[in-house]
């Protein structure tokens, strides 16, 4: 027997293995499981190492036809999170929100993002011979990836916590929904003047492109829809607007959201569509982790600078996180009654960060971007791993704060 | 319903000018080729759903709206989908046919099977008589006047009725059970042809290995039936039933213990059966020279099945399968209105109308008198025939299984079957509903 055979089957043994635990644990769920393995779980980390054994370098399950073939699915999952993103900008709901806290949440996407793009630039111009549009463009990427926040954290809190600290997790909530618009746009815009494309954008059939579809599916949302026939329609719509968008060199994820932020303000259907992608945001976010995990690359050769890198990744992102959160709660006064250290709360990478992350990769299949992503993708796991500790001690500082008030 | 048109037409309207604008934007990287595929697959899929509303008024199924749809799309008439792009969808394409052999499975209820076993199985023997022996009467006796088989020898033109013969008697238990579940039918009448073409689907693989091995005694001259073939045979099906039932009990288990995101995990377990099938397969003729062919539809039939009737979830299963049911459905028959050869029928016509036909014949025969023997409502035995005629892909599969074991006639036997195919497919989804309506089955989940 072949050792690339003896490989397969020993892996597909272990993947059995671990579907058998993830199982186990999914049936016996009730039972409390030590806090570590739970992030593990609840943060989905399983399946990224999922999409790593399925991928060319161990099973080879999903080897580059299968890839090709999934492509559809790829611009689905894309298209899903961009409209799901696209929906948390209506604006009756957003008026809802204080200016404080809407000012708030986009400045500290801001921040973020300008902080992790001056250092991932910098360090990029120190260690690698990179043309400069290059620079910008992998700088840009990844400040999008290191600004945007999930939450993950606060889902996992106690529920006497939530009570406790209601109106720090309000802040954090309408932060971490709203933090990935400016980064989300700089990726959008960045991608259409990406090295590759350059010579054939052409932006104003992009924006005309984009009202078209907008004008297409207003007129499907029309009418009133069964449930089914609505679900199909998320689907076409998903998957035509990334469609487009790949044809037009546009990002499709940005696209999406473009579509979604549309719709979410112009159809009476909005409710329904929106419970429709929120029903699956879940198994999404899974699938984007096992297609990460088949896209990444990991060489023994690179192991070290690759670990290193996304050491350095990890801090870089939470230093800005935590200067950002410092930024925002001297805004206002009414901002100053939050605890100053709100960027511990908010250092959970979720949905819209890989999405971005998936995005780049089928948009800039160079060699580099399967060594990229696997180094993020180590950042991620380190990341949510350590966040739920540092949002036990904002919460903690919090409470302090609250009784030396006044 | 007016109202609704007002609508239907106008976005038709405008995706195809949309599709047309973005067809004409110039493809110059790999990026782009993908993003044309997924535009040009949600494209198919939107304009389907359109066209299946616009085409209600007229009482055509929304199978059947998808085929036309997928054909105008197809490589032959607009060329908006080329023959790459669908060779490209094709794993989509085996995805949606797992679901639908799950969904097949889930549909079958022990109960009903018992209650209606008799009508089922006679129904199987006299159609299968009647068809093969009509089919291959009318290729032997008259084939000769029909350019394609005129300078076949006599034992070629028997053994291209043998395998004609057999590939008349494939259904489409996809086709049947997106109309089913279009039209929302149950009754016995549906419960048996439901039956008949699903528990068809699987018998029809032990006789076209029977019809190979009697059509090598025919052409080669020599030899003999092999009890071995057979063997491997029945260990094949054994073990994918088998192999299904097991699956099926893990699908319960997970539905009674975790329960949640159990569209995903369907979708999961459907992926995995027909990847780890087909490298299986691969595996065991690589390293012990054993053709092993798990057949992925039987095993997602199988689980469907256990999970129906061996578990308390049934119930939750459907559910949640019907849930993703309609967009599967209109992709799925979309594409396979794409891969349509209308090449095929523009070159063998009179002969592929002329088998329509006499399988038609065939199918009324076997299906009258087994429904006149069982005692069923005179109204049911007349019109049966028209839930059999759907055809598609195992019927194709089995044809190109053939070409590649006999060169000599494979050519032949291609050609007829693809035009024939397309011929049943666009008639028969519309035929099915017509029947389920007669009979009043129809709308009455």
């Amino acid at each position: 027997m072949r050792y690339t055979e003896f490989m397969k089957i020993f892996f597909g043994l272990l993947l059995i293995l671990f579907l058998a635990f993830s199982g186990y644990h999914l049936t016996f769920r009730r039972f409390r499981l030590p806090l570590f393995a739970r992030r593990f779980y609840l943060t989905g980390i399983e399946f990224l190492f999922l999409g790593i054994l399925l991928g060319p370098q161990f099973l080879n399950i999903v080897d580059e036809d299968t890839r090709r073939g999934l492509e559809p699915l790829t611009a689905l999952l894309l298209g899903w999170t961009g409209l799901l993103f696209g929906f948390q900008f209506e604006m009756a709901r957003l008026r809802r929100f204080a200016f404080e806290f809407l000012s708030a949440a986009i400045m500290e996407g801001a921040i973020a993002f300008v902080w992790n793009f001056l250092g991932i630039y910098c360090a990029l111009s120190l260690f690698f011979s990179l043309t400069g549009l290059m620079k910008i463009m992998l700088a840009t990427t990844l400040a999008s990836v290191a600004a945007c926040t999930a939450q993950t954290g606060l889902a996992l809190l106690p529920r006497d916590s939530v009570t406790r600290h209601r109106d720090t997790l309000k802040l954090l909530t309408c932060i971490s929904n709203i933090n990935g618009l400016i980064p989300l746009l700089t990726f959008g815009v960045a991608f259409l003047f990406s090295p590759r494309f350059l010579i054939t954008t052409n932006i104003g059939r992009d924006i005309m492109g984009g009202f078209g579809l907008v004008l297409l599916y207003t007129l499907f949302l029309t009418r009133h829809r069964k449930e089914s026939e609505l679900i199909l329609i998320v689907i076409g719509m998903a998957v035509l607007t990334s469609g487009t968008a790949s044809v037009l060199h546009f990002s499709p994820l940005f696209a999406n959201f473009f579509v979604g932020c549309c719709i979410v303000n112009l159809s009476n259907e909005k409710d329904r569509i929106f419970n429709i992608l929120i029903s699956v945001e879940k198994p999404v976010y899974l699938l984007i982790l096992v297609f990460l995990g088949v896209n990444c690359h990991f060489s023994i050769d690179l192991a070290s600078a690759l670990m290193l890198g996304s050491v350095c990744f990890c801090l870089w992102r939470s230093l800005g996180k935590i200067f950002g959160g410092f930024a925002i709660s001297h805004l206002s006064r009414e901002l100053k009654r939050y605890p100053h250290r709100l960027g511990f709360g908010l250092l959970d990478m979720g949905g819209l960060s890989l999405a971005i992350l998936l995005d780049f990769h089928h948009g800039f299949l160079y060699e580099m971007t399967s060594h990229i992503i696997g180094m993020i993708l180590m950042a991620v796991v380190f990341n949510n791993l350590t966040s739920y500790y540092f949002l036990r001690q904002l919460l903690n500082s919090s409470l302090k704060q609250q009784s030396t008030m006044p | 319903m007016h109202k609704n048109l007002m609508t239907y037409f106008p976005a038709l309207f405008l995706l195809i000018v949309f599709a047309l604008w973005v067809k004409s934007v110039a493809i110059q990287s790999s990026w782009q080729g993908a993003g044309l595929i997924n535009f040009s697959s949600a494209f198919v899929l939107l304009a389907a759903y359109l066209s299946g509303h616009i085409l209600r008024l007229a009482q055509i199924p929304l199978v059947s709206a998808c085929i036309f749809t997928g054909i105008i799309a197809g490589p032959y008439i607009s060329g908006f989908l080329t023959s790459d792009m669908v060779g490209q969808l094709r794993l989509i394409d085996d995805l949606a046919l797992s679901f639908i052999a799950l969904t097949a499975g889930g549909e079958l209820h022990l109960q009903s099977l018992r209650k209606r076993g008799a009508a089922i199985a006679l129904n199987i023997v006299l159609i299968t008589l009647a068809v093969f022996a009509l089919v291959f009467a009318f290729v032997v006796f008259a084939g000769k006047e029909f350019q394609l088989i005129q300078n076949l020898s006599p034992a070629q033109t028997i053994s291209l009725g043998i395998l004609l013969g057999v590939v008349a008697v494939a259904r489409s238990p996809s086709s049947a059970i997106a109309i089913i579940s279009e039209c929302r039918a149950s009754g016995p009448f549906t419960e048996t042809v439901l039956g008949v073409t699903i528990v068809m689907d699987v018998l029809i693989i032990i006789l076209f290995t029977l019809a190979l091995t009697v059509t090598r005694l025919i052409l080669a001259g020599a030899g003999g039936i092999s009890q071995y073939t057979f063997v491997v045979l029945f260990a094949e099906l054994a073990t994918s039933l088998l192999l299904g039932a097991l699956i099926g009990k893990g699908v319960s288990f997970y539905i009674d213990r975790v329960g949640y995101d159990l569209s995903l995990f369907l979708l999961f377990i459907a992926f995995g059966i027909t990847k780890t099938s087909l490298w299986l397969s691969h595996f065991t003729e690589e390293h012990f020279d054993i053709y092993l062919h798990l057949e992925p539809l039987l095993i997602c039939m199988s689980a469907g099945f256990t999970v129906q009737n061996f578990s308390k979830k049934g119930f939750e299963f459907m559910e949640s399968l019907d849930r993703i049911a309609l967009p599967i459905y209109v992709l799925f028959f979309s594409l396979a209105g794409a891969s349509l050869n209308l090449e095929a029928l523009r070159m063998c016509w009179p002969l592929a109308l002329s088998l329509v036909l006499i399988r038609a014949i065939g199918i009324f025969t076997g299906s009258w008198l087994a429904g006149t023997l069982h005692r069923d409502p005179a109204l049911h035995n007349r019109n049966a025939w028209m839930g059999y005629l759907t055809q598609a892909g195992v019927a194709i599969g089995l044809a190109q299984l053939a070409q590649r074991q006999f060169p000599e006639i494979g050519e032949h036997l291609n050609t007829v079957v693809l035009a024939v195919i397309s011929v049943n497919q666009i008639i028969g989804p519309v035929t099915f509903k017509t029947v389920l309506n007669k009979v009043g089955e129809a709308g009455k989940r």
